[in-house]
């Protein structure tokens, strides 16, 4: 079937050749959505990957075995590393392209890509605003569930108020601010004749760690088509000096334990703040938070406020995803929102002194009590055991 | 575009955001903000980024213009923001025909008002990370796409050279599942920075630190008397095509808004008393045992 909007693209970052997880989880995801596309609406469209980058083939048959149908890369030493400037061109250039399509999908009315999703991390959220303003299309950020539907729309200003059918209109849900509720973005053509006009592609960000890679398939076959870019002078004007690889300042994935701390810090915000990276350094822990803390609630001195109360913390479904071997919730209610962001871990402590918290559901321990009290005493008797405790590697 | 002397022509772009302090902020009874009884403030994220402004001017005696999309109340952001900055202008674009704009449609009208900065003569736009709001941090990269400003995100540091006209700048970029990295890159004026959170502006030389204070007590007397600095600027004054801002100009919508679903009560907890030692130090024993692996639940 002829269509101006086919396939969805996805935009991997990877690090030297090596891919991102949530590169592979958006290949997962897109592949799971484009086999239920294609058997809904009897179609072939396709999973395509973008790669930019330098000695980058190995990756793009990777990409096969984790379910790319089709694998675009342009491959310099100008593509290395990220620069938005460059990369947007580039990615803009290769969505609008038609003869690469028919590479792998046959000769069409192919405008731009259906479909497009973009990791909602440092690279990937800058990177898909600036593309889809090149493309003049809509962008939802930091999604963790998609639904391709036919819907009924009525609309005041997209139809006028009158009811519409919009076909394979994908349906992105994003967590709000409050970690409550759920919004669903759509991205939708005007169909108003005062203000007409197509919106193509419909993409979004996708948080990290929350959609799964399908199981690599050697045996799955793909077409790899090497996109050589068009560089204009003044694109390469931005020059990166130096490029200094730092321990992340959050890390959860390397930690066996995480210890998160929320609102019930508030009798004492800084001292309890510095309990609790204390408690941490004990069992060598990373510190996550809950979202109403990475809003800022509480005063607290510039150095606690810039290391701890930041998104990056955020554990949850406005956050990170983590499932450590041990888990201590400290002061934290346990919000659903926060719950679906560590219910996975081993071993799961919570320090509350309201029994009634829903936190004491999720848990394997609840330690009735205020931190204040507790978290002293705990450390003292971890430092009284620790030596009496080996190491089995 | 850019000037071609050594001045130097700065612009930060600010929101008006719910005050998620403790005690401003109100919820409803499920957990949902409730707008009307919260107060608003200049965004923590557009402070960071009107401090970066400053360091412009203390450093390189910048101008510094500060603008924002919104309703009339939003100009108390900008006089927030002049205090932070010391603003020499004020810009409120206003007009009841950008309410319910999405990203794309906001940067529409940040575009058209930073180019009637200083008769389009800007070299630097900041921006935040992201509003505590709407979070989703696009805002600032399209503006800068459609101003054709070279964008450069995540900046924990800049200094520019204005023999050159080039800014260097640090940036802090996470790899998920990696490391992280401080990358340092070089670009001709005009950009566009977005401020990382983790910013911070330091000044070392005495001059820096008596111009500093100087104009910190500029800032004061300015803000205080903001109105004489504001312009407010329309549709037809900023020389926006309707069709391309509020909500004709957006390519989405809202969808529907629900509950995020409960998860089932997944774990039956064993209670202990806080203050009992010995309950404590078994807890400690079981701390031990799951991070050796010994015992798996």
């Amino acid at each position: 079937m002829m269509s101006k909007y086919q396939h969805l693209y996805v935009v991997i970052e990877h690090e030297d050749g090596i891919p991102v997880p949530v590169s592979l989880e958006m290949l997962g995801e897109a592949r799971r959505l484009i086999d239920d596309f294609n058997k809904k609406y009897s179609s072939d469209e396709k999973v395509v990957a973008l790669v930019l980058g330098h000695n980058v083939r190995k990756l793009c048959e990777e990409l096969i075995f984790y379910g790319a149908d089709a694998v675009i890369y342009a491959d310099s030493p100008e593509l290395r590393y990220r620069r938005n400037l460059i990369d947007t061109k580039v990615i803009s250039q290769i969505a609008r392209n038609r003869e690469i399509v028919a590479e792998f999908s046959g000769i069409s009315d192919f405008v731009k890509p259906r479909y497009m999703f973009f990791g909602a991390d440092s690279i990937g959220r800058h990177l898909s605003s600036t593309v889809l303003a090149e493309l003049e299309s809509g962008l939802a950020s930091d999604i963790n569930k998609l639904v391709i539907e036919d819907l009924e729309i009525k609309h005041e200003h997209k139809t006028k108020g009158q009811p519409m059918i919009y076909e394979k209109t994908l349906e992105m849900y994003r967590p709000d601010f409050s970690g409550f509720l759920w919004t669903t973005i759509l991205c939708l053509d005007n169909r108003n004749p005062a203000i007409e006009r197509e919106y193509h592609p419909q993409a979004c960000s996708i948080i990290p760690g929350v959609f799964a890679p399908i199981e690599p398939d050697k045996l799955r076959r793909g077409v790899i088509v090497d996109y050589v870019p068009e560089f204009e002078e003044r694109d390469l004007q931005v020059r990166i000096i130096d490029r200094k690889i730092v321990k992340s300042a959050v890390d959860f994935d390397s930690h066996k334990a995480v210890i998160s701390f929320g609102k019930g810090i508030k009798d004492s915000p800084e001292q309890n703040i510095k309990l609790i990276s204390e408690l941490a350094k004990e069992i060598d822990a990373e510190v996550g938070i809950s979202l109403p803390i990475s809003k800022k609630p509480f005063p607290v001195s510039q150095g606690i406020n810039s290391t701890y109360m930041i998104p990056d913390r955020v554990i949850g479904t406005s956050g990170r995803k983590v499932a450590p071997l041990l888990y201590i919730a400290v002061g934290i209610s346990g919000a659903m929102q926060h719950i679906a962001g560590m219910k996975e871990s081993g071993f799961i402590v919570a320090i509350n002194p309201d029994e009634n918290s829903p936190i004491k559901d999720e848990c394997d321990i609840f330690i009735r009590g205020r931190m204040e009290d507790v978290i002293p005493l705990l450390i003292e008797e971890l430092k009284k055991q620790r030596p009496t405790v080996e190491v089995k590697k | 575009m850019a000037t071609t002397t050594k001045d130097l022509n700065v612009a930060v772009i600010v929101k008006l955001e719910p005050d998620f302090s403790e005690g401003n902020v109100s919820y409803n009874a499920d957990g949902t903000l409730n707008r009307a009884e919260t107060k608003s403030i200049l965004g923590p994220h557009s402070a960071i980024a009107s401090n970066a402004a400053f360091y412009a001017k203390v450093k390189y005696g910048a101008r510094v213009a500060v603008g924002t999309m919104g309703p009339p109340i939003a100009e108390s952001a900008l006089q927030q923001a002049q205090l932070l900055c010391d603003a020499d202008e004020l810009h409120l674009y206003s007009d009841r025909i950008f309410a319910g704009a999405d990203t794309l449609a906001t940067a529409e009208v940040l575009k058209a008002g930073v180019s009637k900065v200083e008769g389009g003569k800007v070299d630097i736009v900041f921006s935040g990370h992201r509003a505590s709001d709407g979070e989703t941090g696009q805002t600032g990269p399209q503006t800068a796409w459609k101003l054709g400003y070279t964008f450069l995100g995540n900046v924990i540091d800049y200094d520019v050279d204005l023999q050159s006209r080039l800014v260097r700048a640090k940036r802090l970029i996470s790899l998920q599942g990696f490391y992280d990295v401080i990358e340092e890159v070089e670009a001709p004026l005009p950009v566009f920075i977005s401020i990382d959170p983790s910013y911070k502006a330091f000044f070392n030389t005495v001059s820096q630190r008596l111009a500093f204070e100087r104009y910190q007590k500029e800032a004061k007397s300015r803000a205080e008397n903001y109105k004489q600095f504001l312009k407010v600027l329309n549709t037809q004054q900023l020389g926006i095509n309707p069709k391309l801002v509020g909500l004709p100009g957006s390519p989405t919508i809202v969808y529907k808004v629900e509950r995020i679903p409960k998860a089932k009560a997944s774990r039956k907890a064993e209670v202990i008393d806080g203050t009992n030692r010995d309950l404590i130090a078994r807890v400690a024993a079981n701390m031990y045992e799951v991070l050796e692996g010994m015992v798996i639940k």
